[in-house]
């Protein structure tokens, strides 16, 4: 018995490092989510910011804010006149309507 | 003995599942962390691997309402004077745009303007209103690389007639000598048009235009016939863009022009630097502009920022074919101009300008503009969401 306890003991400790290592990764993948939601809109408000001032800013002053409905329009007229690529567009309107 | 191996033997199985439970919530959270895509988690990628945002990605959501008429104008009130001649140029520029479904939009731009000058018979002034359908086209997006136009179009020529024209947009009133080099009688053609732009590399973009114009004299809608390209490469690190252009005319004496653009803004600097050359049998010529806004001027922000200064220095010589109606000056010409514009909002500003124009025969003159221009849009409908 007294050779036994101290395995026994040994795994129980075992069970309860695994669990807290499960549950650790757990909380960081939650995390993580978390925190990626926050930047990855920001990373994308920066390159449409990025890629309207370097198509629309060719010939334009920066606009005051359009309604989203009216975006959807005026990007697909810059698409033909500016013959913006289609990236450059998705990425423009996604900045100027969020 | 017996029950000490079996005791040892249960005790070993059950280690072992004790083990595998208490590992698996462990492998099973990593093992999910890793099957997922820095996309779906949302997390950035990182290291080497870190690159731009995928603009075709699943974060790029596009607002989830259709897209509504618009309707817009660009109004102008210019006084000018040449020779100490005052001009007073009125001006409004309706465009409707009108999208259907995905692919499809109808544009349309007319002119409505007036060249007044003093009556000489008393006080007042006289002058007629001259219409133009400047574009009246339907656009279709076929894919990512073409989009088909067709009706009354800008000619794509250069830059200038296609993009800064507007009253609102440019930055001198006066329109560039070499304008209507191969921009036709009414810098419009009348036919179809292919044209698109794409990414030839994550670090240039290839546009074009490629058009077929036919003939017709009936005003407002008169047109040239001929066929024409141009080509532009854009880079949008250093935001530089440059092209050439090439038309040729199916009628009268079927001569070739061709054209060089040029666009560039310094990205640390509020400069645009704008350039072209054209050349054809009825002349050659170029015009270079830059434009510098005061918004990094170190006194004055609050005021300066609103600041435009511009200067375009341009020349034109004179072909071997002379044409009255092509709006061309009759003699080398020089023109060097010197303008301050000041943005009351984005659509709003008072413009000036003072030039100086050199030509042959006594056409040497003082060439002054001072003008309010402003530009009005407004959606047309509610929009549906999608």
């Amino acid at each position: 018995m007294s050779a036994r306890r101290p395995m026994s003991i040994g795994i129980f400790a075992l069970v309860c490092l695994a669990f807290l290592l499960g549950r650790v990764a757990a909380a960081q993948q939650s995390g993580n989510g978390a925190g990626a939601q926050e930047s990855a809109p920001q990373k994308l408000l920066d390159e449409g910011e990025k890629r309207f001032h370097a198509n629309c800013g060719r010939c334009h002053q920066s606009p005051h804010k359009f309604p989203p409905r009216m975006v959807m329009t005026i990007e697909r007229h810059m698409r033909v006149r500016a013959t913006l690529t289609d990236e450059d567009m998705r990425t423009i309107v996604a900045y100027l309507t969020q | 003995m017996l029950s000490v191996s079996l005791g040892a033997t249960k005790c070993g199985w059950l280690r072992w599942l004790l083990l595998a439970l208490a590992i698996a919530p462990a492998a099973l959270a990593q093992g999910q962390m890793q099957a997922q895509t820095p996309a779906q988690t949302g997390a950035e990628p990182q290291g080497p691997q870190a690159g731009p945002v995928d603009p075709n990605g699943p974060d790029v959501i596009l607002p989830a309402v259709t897209a509504v008429p618009i309707f817009s104008m660009g109004v102008g009130m210019i006084t000018a004077w040449q020779g100490g001649q005052p001009n007073l140029e009125p001006l409004i520029s309706p465009v409707g745009l009108i999208p259907i479904g995905q692919k499809w939009l109808i544009e349309g731009r007319g002119t409505f303007e007036s060249d007044l000058i003093p009556d000489p018979r008393g006080p007042g002034w006289k002058g007629s209103l001259e219409k133009e359908a400047d574009y009246v086209q339907v656009d279709y997006i076929a894919n990512k690389y073409v989009t088909f136009s067709f009706g009354r179009y800008l000619t794509p020529f250069g830059i200038f007639n296609e993009r800064l024209y507007p009253v609102w947009i440019r930055n001198l009133q006066s329109d560039p000598l070499i304008l209507p080099i191969s921009t036709g009688p009414s810098g419009a053609g009348t036919g179809a048009m292919l044209r698109g732009g794409f990414n030839l590399t994550p670090k240039a973009e290839l546009n074009y235009a490629t058009y077929f114009s036919t003939k017709l004299t009936t005003s407002p809608f008169d047109s040239d016939r001929d066929w024409g390209m141009r080509a532009g490469i854009y880079l949008p690190g250093p935001r530089l863009e440059f092209g050439g252009s090439f038309q040729h005319l199916l009628q009268a004496d079927h001569s070739n022009a061709f054209g060089f653009h040029l666009a560039w803004q310094p990205p640390p600097l509020p400069l645009d630097i704008r350039a072209e050359y054209a050349r054809s049998s009825n002349g050659s010529g170029y015009w270079v502009e830059g434009a510098y806004r005061l918004s990094q001027a170190p006194v004055w922000k609050d005021e300066l920022r609103h600041v435009q200064v511009v200067g375009r220095m341009q020349e034109y010589y004179l072909g071997k074919f002379e044409d009255e109606d092509d709006d061309l000056p009759m003699v080398n010409t020089k023109l060097f101009e010197f303008g301050l514009n000041y943005y009351f909002r984005d659509d709003v500003r008072f413009v000036s300008s003072y030039g100086r124009q050199f030509a042959a025969e006594g056409g040497n003159a003082n060439v002054w503009t001072v003008g309010v221009t402003y530009r009005l849009a407004v959606p047309v409908g509610h929009g549906d969401a999608r």
